[in-house]
């Protein structure tokens, strides 16, 4: 604490240079935090991923796949609950603004509980065929409550009398999980099923499911997928576990890229910070001649090179993250719409690599400056022949 | 003048490596932030150009009105003919309308890597040799009309597992063999190709998805147009394929790009306050050789000039090291993407891009220290040790 006095003076001896560094630390820092924070987000969604629940689509979609298919995976050993689902893809107003309502049926809540679909949630549109749950982020989304009507135009889902729009009541807005960082509407697959041409009804688009043991999942995944290999509807099946698995986004190798972004970001700040302390140390050559002969040992030294290299490098990395986060909010708005890019999320262990790098982006930088100080001879440095 | 601003960044860069260290923070702010949006571009470069060559100015695609992507255009049994008659449409040699009926359906696949991914399945009529020329058997044989079988694209081979001839894909009621594989030079070698008419059967489909046919020469892209647009019986888009593909390209690229020069930008941001500092700490390691120069009668403007002229120098170099490592880790590195597959491109335009970038950086990063240079108080400069 008694050295804040000489490290404040030090870091103040050129304010330009100090806030310049603090600038571009900060800056570094912000796209460390939302490229280590998207990681830390494919992370919780991989942890968060049940190894128990289980995707199956028809393995050509198009025209789906019959309700049946549903029912007889039910009855393959092993398959605890099963969940129908039928997307609608429509637009609202205008074919910009993409829209996707998710119908599904009674067993929602069974197999899709812990997303927060709760079967108190879940009653209200059990009782109103023509109602919807809206996620948190799509009623903001839609600037929609509780008791307004939703209308979309859906040119693949056609209504029975050929009509193209569908109208639902927003029964209540549910909670959303990182999952799903485009939030979600829910409808009754009864109300579609019923409203559709003959010719369309009891199709279904995905089977969602839970198997009894979380341990044989896969191979009950693999049981499913041969079952249905002969059939007219082949099936593709996957656990949750192994679709977040890859950390994929689009194709796109998420890990690797944000960590060498973060890396890179790191890498530019490190010539910066070191430099600067470089140049600090090296016009305050005989002062520090002076401290070592005033008595201060090699270690108080060192610390005072250390600090001094650290406070930019904190403080940048403290304002950093706090700007990612702010940012981070701010990316649903700037994406296109469906792009569906997970929120980076500053948890606690961004925040700890944060604080981590910058305290090695500040070893790394007095590293070599302390190398001459504690070398350093006193004499001689006092005398200014350096 | 000229003269004058030459004798001073002459002096300047050789007492340049006397302030190795210092310059290479504006080296490395730029080889990194340039490094990292060149190697992201490289991503939707590569893609974009993809779909660009996957377009022939000589085809014209047919696709239901409003619609922006393949999959989602029907053209139904009976419009087939009527499109094939049309105007504008080049005949072979039996004087037959080169017209081809395709139908495109996505099937899932396993990656070399052995996760789950998909690749874009297509059927090709009778006629589709015609209108694309460019598929080249370059092993087994070709798929034959009416028969369960498919040939596999040269980069389906290099992506996914079981893509040889012999394996076998599942479709609905029972396994296609693969037949034959072949070669395109375009995104289609990404694919699976059939028979349209057997696929259609096989995956229950009432309709084709779009028409390809070639014109007659490039010219009669009009004619075909008028016929499509003024028939009733129709409601369907007409789109030169070159043109088709270049939308579609940038369509699909559009977020990715944007990521890349988002992320380019932030970081230019972080090098530009680096380059503001390095360049404060130059003029002021230079202050006593600034000063000599001025007090010999040199103008302020060309020390201020070799100030920017020193940024431009060292950002230009680090935007040339970055896109080095972009061009050796990426260019011609096979990538997919949903659906596509490609190779990530870091192309001489985007070296350029990144060049013009370093340039703006040091502009701006060494506009306040050149003022502050050309201003630098000569009897004081000269003072101090």
């Amino acid at each position: 604490m008694r050295y804040l006095p000489l490290i404040w003076s030090a870091v103040m001896r050129k304010p330009t240079r100090t806030i310049l560094t603090l600038l571009s630390v900060t800056v570094a820092f912000t796209l460390f935090g939302l490229m280590i924070g998207l990681n830390a987000t494919f992370d919780e969604v991989a942890a968060k991923a049940r190894a128990d629940r289980i995707f199956t689509n028809a393995r050509f979609g198009g025209n789906g796949m019959p309700i049946a298919v549903a029912r007889q995976i039910a009855a393959i050993p092993g398959v605890k609950v099963v969940t129908a689902v039928n997307v609608i893809l429509g637009y609202v107003q205008d074919p910009k603004n993409q829209a996707v309502v998710v119908m599904v049926d009674d067993n929602v809540p069974k197999v899709f509980g812990d997303w927060g679909v709760t079967e108190q949630l879940w009653d209200v549109v059990r009782k109103d065929r023509t109602g919807i749950v809206m996620s948190g982020i799509q009623a903001a989304h839609w600037h929609k409550k509780v008791g307004d009507t939703f209308t979309m135009i859906s040119k693949q889902m056609k209504r029975a009398d050929g009509g193209t729009a569908w109208t639902f009541k927003v029964l209540a807005i549910g909670p959303d999980f990182p999952q799903n960082s485009n939030g979600y509407i829910l409808g009754n697959y009864d109300y579609i099923d019923k409203a559709r041409p003959l010719a369309d009804q009891g199709k279904i688009g995905e089977a969602d499911l839970l198997a009894n043991d979380p341990a044989t999942s896969t191979e009950l995944a693999a049981r499913i997928d041969r079952t249905f290999a002969n059939s007219a509807t082949p099936l593709v099946t996957i656990t949750e576990k192994l679709a977040r698995a890859g950390g994929d986004f689009a194709g796109l190798p998420i890990k690797p890229i944000t960590r060498g972004i973060a890396l890179a970001g790191m890498f530019m700040v490190l010539f910066l910070t070191g430099n600067g302390i470089a140049e600090s140390v090296r016009e305050r050559f005989a002062e520090f001649a002076t401290l070592k002969t005033l008595g201060f040992s090699d270690r108080a030294v060192t610390m005072l090179v250390v600090l001094e290299a650290a406070l930019p490098c904190v403080i940048g990395a403290a304002l950093g993250v706090v700007i990612a986060a702010v940012l981070a909010r701010q990316i649903p708005a700037m994406m296109p719409p469906g792009f569906g890019l997970p929120l980076p999320t500053m948890s606690p262990v961004v925040i700890a690599w944060a604080a981590a790098s910058a305290f090695i982006v500040a070893l790394l930088s007095a590293a070599l400056p302390i190398l001459r100080l504690t070398r350093m001879d006193i004499a001689s440095a006092l005398s200014g022949r350096t | 003048m000229l003269r004058q601003i030459w004798i001073v960044s002459v002096l300047n860069f050789k007492s340049l490596p006397s302030r190795f260290w210092q310059s290479m923070v504006i080296v490395v702010g730029l080889a990194a932030t340039i490094g990292v949006m060149l190697s992201m571009l490289s991503v939707s470069a590569g893609m974009r150009q993809a779909y660009y060559a996957s377009g022939d100015p000589n085809r014209a695609i047919v696709v239901t009105k409003g619609v922006e992507q393949e999959p989602q255009s029907t053209i139904a049994r009976n419009q087939a003919p009527l499109i094939a008659v049309a105007p504008g449409i080049a005949k072979d040699k039996d004087g037959k309308p080169l017209a081809d009926r395709t139908l495109m359906t996505s099937v899932p696949l396993l990656r070399k890597d052995g996760s789950k991914g998909f690749t874009t399945m297509r059927g090709l009529s009778d006629k589709g040799l015609g209108v694309r020329p460019e598929i080249k058997i370059v092993a087994g044989r070709m798929f034959q009309a009416g028969k369960r079988e498919l040939i596999a694209g040269v980069g389906a081979q290099l992506m996914f597992r079981h893509m040889q001839i012999g394996d076998k894909v599942i479709l609905p009621d029972g396994e296609w063999p693969i037949v034959g594989i072949y070669k395109t030079g375009d995104q289609l070698e990404g694919q699976l190709l059939g028979d349209t008419e057997t696929l259609v059967t096989t995956l229950h489909k009432s309709a084709y998805t779009t028409m390809l046919v070639r014109l007659a020469s490039p010219d009669s892209l009009d004619t075909f147009k008028k016929a499509m647009t003024t028939n009733p019986a129709l409601s369907v888009d007409v789109v030169r394929h070159s043109d088709w593909y270049r939308r579609v390209g940038d369509q699909t690229t559009f977020a990715l790009t944007l990521l890349g020069y988002v992320v380019g930008t932030v970081m230019a941001i972080g090098a530009l306050f680096g380059c503001v500092n390095t360049m404060y700490a130059a003029i002021s390691t230079r202050a006593r050789e600034i000063a000599t120069l001025r007090a010999l009668g040199y103008g302020a403007f060309p020390v201020a000039v070799s100030v920017m002229l020193e940024a431009v120098l060292l950002s230009v170099t680090g935007a040339l090291i970055g896109a080095g490592f972009a061009w050796v880790f990426y260019d011609g590195k096979l990538d997919l993407f949903g659906n596509v597959i490609f190779h990530l491109s870091v192309s001489p335009h985007q070296i350029e891009l990144g060049v013009i970038w370093a340039v703006v950086v040091a502009i701006l990063g060494g506009l306040l220290p050149s003022v502050r240079a050309a201003r630098l108080p000569v009897v004081d400069a000269l003072r101090a040790t």
